[in-house]
């Protein structure tokens, strides 16, 4: 790739303004579809394909990619906001990023968030304009093994958002799981646990198990103490973080950044996992790993970053390989074909007046991201202080719309109900739900690789540990999970002590 | 009084017969697959121009879940109005074979046959393998050595694979995947010898010389792969060849007229120049048979499918 192609093309794209304009006009499309629980990256891209027939191929492109950038970085401002991730990639940020807004520094929380999806996105634009070949042949090396070890070591994150017990948090994933064995198994064309009812055969759906666990139980939550807890406003004085703030969150924003751009260069992983990946990887490496969860900022710059950083990776292995990254990157493979370009290993050659364009856009969609995140944050921040009556009447219709609206079934609109009731008693026995999404996204994958794995090998273990990658990330789940278990244990153990101390000095007196 | 009762009644006998013009508002095409995926861009694709062909537009619904059997379902059980329109694809056709649903293409009113799409087997490009000869006697000496990637059990490709394992005594050792994208991915990787597919999933692939075709399952070659062998041709084929299909249905009991309305207007958007270039581009073999072709069709795969879905342990 030279670096030529690349600065020709951004005067392509400058010298003609109406680009820019494309730009502009899908991040801020995307960020709009990326806020609204229910619609995702992935349906904004879908529904506005037909829009772009009419436009030349790259502009179509540039306000397609602008819309991924924009909805990856726009569901992480609903989950800050009233706690339900707008987009699955999101899920992660709420866990610090709700508590800081509950603190009024949601304005703060989404400052972050979008210097963090700037940095992120950036370094993955850059990974993708500049190391595209190299990386997705590194991709490719990802078969059945390497995908159950990645799975398994993407779980052991379970210690890192269960909350104060590790034990309800298993259970949460656990029951996750099981969740996730309900529906036709892809493997041997088997219906499980469907129960002879149709829409339970492809499974319980992602979208609207993410609204019950989040926005429902939200609702509820809410509805419960109207009129009793005074609502909390956001601080509007100071609205942005402090420089010094982003500047001790630089390396985690870089670090996450090529954590995303790697984890979703990877065919079949996506912005999600690499979100959860960073964060766990964040709290591991943190100074003070007891602040996360309670409104840590690298726990919302360590996902944010990585996410967008994914946008990036996922697009390589679509472009150079014609097999997508993600969900997204394959609406955009199709949008390509469309446009009469076949992506694969022939594009770069036979197509440079697309490929250096998209390089250079995706830089600009950074750009512009950050732009209109910044100006945009102290808007949004000044959504909360909307009466609490009228936003949790908002947010409950969202839910139902967004619930119906992944595949136009009113079945989902109950079931996420449904999973909302369980969400609300959960929260009040103490179980953690993060885990039961953490389960719900890599459960599939873990399940299926390990059989198909077993199958290549003829039913023979060993293949898990033969294979580096495979091993590597089985031995990195290993040591994660013993090492996070002996931190928990000593920090339990501390706590107790304090306690017996506190209720001493009681006694005492 | 009357006067005006019989220029109401005159109103009314007007604004019927003005409803009697159908279709006047848009219809709905319901996709069984999710948002930008193979069928749902030829969906999008065939329906780009509808406006100019039978006067309103139609908009896809994508309804998905349970290996199409949610949106299929949805379709069968839409009001007869003539103003939902469904896209249906392979799956119905091993339903109720499989113990999936019991739905059938017997409870559809069939509108027309869109496409055939023929298996293809494929290696990577540096393979020892390269013709379906070499393959073939290598599998037989090494039975169950040679790992088969397909998109999933009871999908046409891994049933076209099985159908040549039975027909000719090779033992593969099958391994899902969850779709093509996945399955080409192992391909490259080498995490499998073979990769069973949908030829135009691996057109680019052979295109950039990545991966090799051994062989194609048709009864002829495809137009876009001129050097590729039938399994006929390649000394190894089959009674009838296993095709996937993607077809447009309605519910049952539409209105005759309003059947014939549509099938006129969804003939002339499926003979759309942009439509075929576009199918051009992507590989994808365009089939035309009217409802009576679309059923016969359908009853013969219906016949093939069942040995082979018995053999491989897919029968309930």
């Amino acid at each position: 790739m030279s670096i030529m192609y690349l600065l020709e093309a951004f005067q392509t794209i400058f010298s003609d303004l109406s680009s820019l304009m494309f730009i502009l006009i899908g991040v801020v499309a995307g960020i709009m579809v990326g806020c609204l629980p229910g619609l995702t990256a992935t349906m904004g891209c879908a529904l506005l394909i037909p829009f772009t027939f009419s436009l030349p191929p790259v502009q179509g492109l540039l306000m397609l990619m602008g819309i991924f950038t924009g909805a990856i970085y726009g569901g992480s401002i609903a989950a800050i906001l009233i706690r339900t991730p707008g987009t699955p990639a999101a899920a992660a940020t709420l866990l610090d990023g709700f508590p800081l807004s509950k603190r009024g520094e949601a304005g703060k929380a989404i400052g972050i968030a979008t210097i963090a999806s700037f940095v992120g996105g950036t370094i993955g634009a850059l990974i993708m304009s500049f190391m595209a070949p190299q990386i997705a042949q590194f991709g490719l090396r990802f078969g059945p093994p390497e995908f159950f070890a990645l799975a398994v070591f993407g779980l052991s994150m379970i210690i890192s958002i269960s909350g104060e017990s590790l034990l309800k948090g298993v259970i949460a994933a656990l029951v996750g799981l099981l969740i996730t064995t309900i529906g036709f198994d892809p493997l041997s064309g088997v219906p499980r646990f469907a129960f002879g009812n149709d829409n339970l055969l492809g499974g319980i759906t992602f979208i609207p198990a993410l609204i019950g666990l989040f926005g429902f139980a939200q609702v509820f939550r809410n509805i419960e103490k109207m009129g009793i807890v005074p609502q909390v406003r956001s601080k509007v004085s100071r609205i942005l973080p402090s420089f010094k703030e982003v500047k001790t969150l630089l390396p985690t924003m870089f670090k996450s950044g090529g954590i995303g751009s790697v984890t979703g260069s990877v065919p079949g992983l996506g912005c999600d996992i690499a979100a959860f990946i960073a964060y766990g990887e964040a709290k591991r490496t943190s100074k003070k790993p007891e602040t996360f969860g309670q409104g840590a900022l690298e726990g919302i710059a360590a996902p944010e970053a990585a996410n967008n950083g994914a946008t990036g990776g996922a697009m390589i292995p679509m472009l150079t390989l014609g097999v997508p990254g993600d969900a997204v990157t394959a609406v955009l493979l199709g949008a390509l074909t469309i446009h009469g370009f076949q992506p694969g290993p022939l594009l770069f050659r036979d197509h440079p007046e697309i490929v250096y364009p998209i390089f250079a856009g995706m830089i600009l969609c950074q750009l512009v991201l950050l732009g209109v995140g910044l100006a945009g944050a102290r808007l949004f921040a000044k959504l909360i202080n909307i009466d609490i009556k009228v936003l949790t009447s908002i947010i409950f219709l969202l839910c139902i719309v967004g619930s119906y609206s992944m595949r136009f079934s009113f079945f989902d609109v109950g079931l996420a109900l449904g999973i909302g009731v369980v969400a609300y008693f959960m929260s009040y026995a103490k179980f953690p739900v993060s885990p039961i999404l953490l389960a719900l996204i890599l459960g599939p994958m873990a399940e299926q690789n390990m059989r198909r794995a077993m199958m290549l090998s003829n039913d023979d273990l060993s293949i898990f540990v033969t294979r580096p990658i495979s091993a590597t990330f089985l031995f990195l789940a290993v040591l994660m999970a013993g090492l996070s278990y002996m931190k928990y244990k000593k920090l339990r153990e501390i706590e107790r002590k304090v306690a017996e101390t506190t209720a001493q000095d009681a006694v005492a007196k | 009084m009357k006067k005006f009762l019989v220029a109401l009644a005159t109103v009314f006998t007007l604004s019927g017969a003005a409803h009697a013009a159908f279709p006047e508002k848009d219809l709905t095409l319901i996709v069984p697959w999710s948002a930008g995926g193979g069928t749902d861009t030829i969906a999008r694709a065939l329906v780009k121009n509808a406006k100019k062909y039978i006067g309103v537009n139609v908009n896809v619904v994508n309804k998905t879940g349970g290996q199409g059997v949610v949106g299929m379902g949805a379709i069968k059980l839409a009001r007869p109005d003539g103003y939902t329109v469904g896209l249906i694809t392979f799956g119905l056709s091993t339903y109720k074979l499989m113990g999936l649903s019991d739905m059938t293409f017997r409870d559809f009113e069939l509108l027309q046959l869109l496409n055939q799409s023929a298996a293809a087997l494929s290696v990577k490009a540096d393979s020892e393998w390269s013709s379906l000869e070499d393959l073939v006697q290598y599998a037989k000496a090494n039975p169950g050595k040679v790992t088969l990637g397909h998109t999933g059990a009871g999908v046409a490709w891994h049933l076209s694979a099985a159908a040549l394992g039975l027909a000719h005594g090779v033992e593969f050792n099958f391994i899902p995947f969850d779709g093509g994208a996945p399955t080409r991915s192992a391909l490259l990787g080498g995490h499998i010898d073979l990769a069973a597919t949908g030829i135009d999933e691996v057109k680019q692939l052979n295109d950039a010389e990545q991966i090799k075709i051994l062989a194609v399952n048709a009864d002829e070659r495809h137009p876009s792969f001129p050097d590729v062998p039938t399994f006929t041709e390649a000394g190894y084929g089959l009674d009838a060849p296993i095709l996937d299909w993607r077809g447009l249905a309605l519910p049952k009991n539409v209105p005759a007229d309003r059947v014939a309305v549509l099938e006129e207007g969804f003939k002339k958007m499926f003979e759309d120049p942009d439509f075929r270039q576009y199918c051009e581009e992507v590989g994808l073999m365009l089939v035309y048979e009217d409802s009576e072709g679309f059923e016969e069709f359908l009853t013969n795969m219906e016949n093939v499918l069942a040995p082979t879905l018995e053999a491989t342990g897919l029968l309930r």
